[in-house]
């Protein structure tokens, strides 16, 4: 009844204060899980910070490297990392360039995801080299003819845009959490004081800020496919059986598209479990990008077909020691496996609707992601154990690759340092758009800025 | 009892082990074995045999003979070894075994016999006097192209030596190259002459040097000469090359192409980005005008 006299003003102004309270609950509210998991990924990481000063001490001879496979679990982490970074651009430049509506409160988590993919392979990309100490080599004698220092240019402009892509959307929530935030620690304030750099949400502002995110969300996406291109060529640029290939670029892009995706699903799930954001990250979402999830899985399908069939059917002598070896040989149950359980199952399961229900779709995002990390690694590993040039005379060790307990260790410490920088960033910043999701329920400027 | 009990765990550890050994006897067959050698241990012909030894066997038995070159093989230095007769030895050349090449078809039977009598010498150089100074003079003449070795007594009579083996060399940029004969022995005079090869590019004068060396000698210490000659034909280098822009020149030499492509989307992407920021600025300053 009383509705009905109330102005419409001040219903929005309610809705508005209901959407900001609940959108920075988990600032403050830290429950029991929140603290064991920050623990836990404090731990994993405390111990592949101890391995790695021990790697540093002792040297590579601490990993199962050797001159026939030099690249092993690190370098397949990386490609792995740079390729869950590309969901950044998928998900807040494609899809929101593309006017798809319910992209909208998934653009911070995946700009998040990305930012955490890139710190963390830059970190286990340092780990790899043996002189570490040596890493300002690359800008006093680095040669613009490498793939090597296209890569590192590339990845880091991205790393700089994904960042600006993050925070300027989060100026204007920034401004709100100002003054909601009040019995914040103070520096905590003056942090968000500072970064709101005096939003009042004018109309100048406004056009300032939109015409500033739609110049990053375009130059963004050939950045991010230059980005996953270039580390393709890092293998297809040389003359190794299984790189030498011209479709690396889009095939990489491809998979990364596919791996993102579920990595996004895989954090949306436990975000809307832990806060019961159920109403923000609706079934709806998840159906949605579940139909997203079949689609680049589809396209990477085709890719995987081409890339395995054509040389296959025509086992080049030099090749086919190589494909044989993931067809039939030591690799064969791992591929076939990721092909298989990682690839065709879920797209069957996919395209039916019950199983992009939010616990299904967790599933199989989860077994997509495993899949997608060890195949990674039968890109990198198995070629390198197969030269085209003969190698004799060397110990038989050498001749396969195990990963060491150390690099396993530094493996899944770069993993929870990619967790701990998506779980701090939660602990202090909305993860879903206040302001962006206020207007798309309707409420205007005026009240956002009065409030 | 208990003597008993100890016994048969030793039995037992010997058990497989013998059953080895058995298995890798190398049986060569009496007539073979009772063969004669008919090199004494001459200085000469230990010569021969080391310089087979260290060109066709050190790969496999190693510097030292001690079966540890860069595979595992056979120790020459056991009592083992050496309690065979000469006859066994040369079967055990001559045929193979597993990884052990046949020399029959590579080796002389003189050079087998002399590698034998230079393996025998390895556990007992006491046989031999001990070496003595040479002095050696190396000539070249330009008329036949070709060098003389002269070699005498170290001391002031200078008494011309002859049957002395001189290896001779080419210096190359990265080690020696042998010329000449395997062996070249000096005559009565003391002097070897070789041809010059063909075709021997110097540096970019045409300079080669030329060596002439005593080593792997029983009588004598090794000794070498040198002389520098202006025989060799022009190095030409290709710098013209290196100095183009290339994929694969130096960091200063890539191509002009791939530095414009480069550098203008790295300008073009760092160009937006500093837009951005200039925005962010702008930003602030209007925020801060409202307020007023
Ligand atoms: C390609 C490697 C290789 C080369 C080169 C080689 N050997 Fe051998 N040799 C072996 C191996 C391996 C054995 C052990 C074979 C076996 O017991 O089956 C062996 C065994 C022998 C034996 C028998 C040892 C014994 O215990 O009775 C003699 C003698 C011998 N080598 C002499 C020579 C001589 C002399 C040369 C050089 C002219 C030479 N080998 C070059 C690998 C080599």
């Amino acid at each position: 009844m009383t509705d009905l006299y109330r102005k419409d003003e001040e219903i929005k102004k309610e809705q508005f204060q209901e959407l900001l309270s609940d959108l920075t609950r988990p600032l403050n509210h830290t429950s029991l899980t929140f603290k064991i998991w920050t623990g836990f990924l404090l731990l994993l990481a405390a111990g592949a910070g101890f391995m790695y000063f021990r790697q540093v001490q002792q040297g590579l001879g601490t990993t199962n490297m050797r001159d026939i496979a030099s690249w092993g679990l690190y370098v397949s982490n990386f490609v792995f990392l740079i390729a869950v970074s590309l969901v950044g651009s998928l998900i807040t430049a494609i899809l929101k360039l593309s006017n798809v509506r319910w992209a909208t409160p998934l653009t911070r988590i995946s700009e998040i995801i990305a930012v955490a993919a890139l710190i963390s392979a830059l970190l286990i990309i340092v780990v790899d080299m043996g002189r570490p100490d040596r890493l300002w080599h690359i800008a006093v004698f680095g040669r613009l003819q490498s793939p090597i220092v296209w890569d590192i240019i590339t990845v880091n402009t991205y790393l700089v845009l994904s960042l600006l892509l993050l925070y300027l959307p989060l100026i204007p929530d920034l401004a709100r959490l100002g003054s909601f935030m009040s019995h914040k620690p103070a520096w905590q304030r003056k942090m968000y004081k500072i970064l709101s750099l005096g939003w009042q949400g004018t109309g100048d502002q406004l056009k300032l800020l939109e015409k500033s995110v739609a110049v990053l969300m375009v130059i963004i996406i050939p950045v991010a496919f230059s980005i996953h291109t270039v580390t393709s060529w890092l293998f297809a640029s040389t003359l190794r059986p299984g790189w030498d290939s011209t479709i690396f670029g889009p095939y990489f892009v491809a998979g990364a598209f596919m791996v993102g995706a579920a990595a996004v699903i895989v954090v949306m799930y436990l975000i809307r479990r832990e806060y019961s954001y159920k109403q923000y990250l609706t079934d709806h979402h998840f159906d949605m990008i579940g139909k997203l999830l079949v689609l680049t899985s589809l396209v990477y399908l085709y890719f995987n077909l081409n890339e395995y069939m054509v040389p296959g059917y025509k086992m080049k002598s030099g090749e086919s020691a190589h494909i044989l070896g993931l067809f039939k040989g030591e690799f064969a149950i791992m591929f076939w496996l990721v092909q298989t359980v990682g690839l065709i199952l879920p797209i069957i399961l996919l395209v039916f609707k019950p199983f992009r229900k939010p616990r299904p779709l967790l599933i199989i995002s989860l077994i997509i992601v495993v899949g997608a990390f060890l195949k990674r690694y039968l890109i990198v590993t198995p070629t390198l154990l197969h030269p085209f040039l003969p190698v004799q005379n060397y110990p038989e060790s050498f001749a396969h690759y195990h990963p060491t307990f150390s690099e396993l260790v530094i493996t899944s410490g770069s993993f929870a340092i990619m967790a701990l920088v998506v779980t701090v960033f939660i602990r202090f910043f909305p993860i879903i758009p206040i302001c962006e999701t206020a207007h798309e329920k309707g409420i205007d400027q005026e009240t956002i800025n009065n409030q | 009892m208990a003597t008993l009990k100890n016994i048969i765990p030793i039995l037992m550890l010997f058990f497989p082990v013998a059953t080895y050994s058995q298995k890798d006897v190398w049986t060569v067959p009496p007539e073979k074995a009772a063969k004669v050698n008919p090199l004494e241990i001459k200085p000469k012909n230990l010569t021969v045999g080391k310089n087979i030894f260290s060109r066709n066997c050190v790969a496999c038995h190693g510097a030292k003979a001690d079966g540890q070159g860069l595979i595992q093989s056979a120790s020459f230095l056991t009592d083992t070894f050496q309690k065979q007769t000469d006859g066994a030895i040369f079967h055990k050349m001559v045929t193979g075994r597993n990884k052990m090449p046949p020399f029959g078809s590579v080796l002389k039977d003189d050079e087998v016999w002399s590698v034998i009598n230079y393996l025998r010498v390895l556990v007992n150089p006491s046989v031999l006097p001990p070496p003595k100074d040479i002095r050696i003079e190396l000539a070249a003449s330009e008329e036949t192209h070709s060098l003389t070795a002269f070699l005498t007594t170290a001391d002031s009579v200078r008494v011309p030596l002859g049957e002395v083996d001189v290896h001779y060399y080419i210096k190359r940029d990265f080690g020696l190259m042998r010329f000449g004969e395997i062996s070249n022995y000096t005559s009565e005079k003391g002097k070897v002459t070789v041809s010059f090869p063909d075709g021997i590019i110097g540096d970019d004068q045409g300079n080669v040097t030329v060596l002439a060396r005593i080593e792997n000698d029983f009588l004598y210490k090794n000794n070498e000469s040198a002389v520098v000659l202006r025989w060799g034909s022009l190095l030409v280098t290709e710098d013209a090359k290196f100095n183009e822009r290339t994929l694969w020149g130096s960091r200063s030499k890539s191509p002009v192409w791939l530095l414009i492509l480069a550098n203008g989307i790295l300008a073009g992407v760092w160009g937006v980005i500093l837009y951005i920021l200039y925005n962010l600025f702008r930003i602030k300053k209007a925020g801060k005008i409202f307020i007023k």
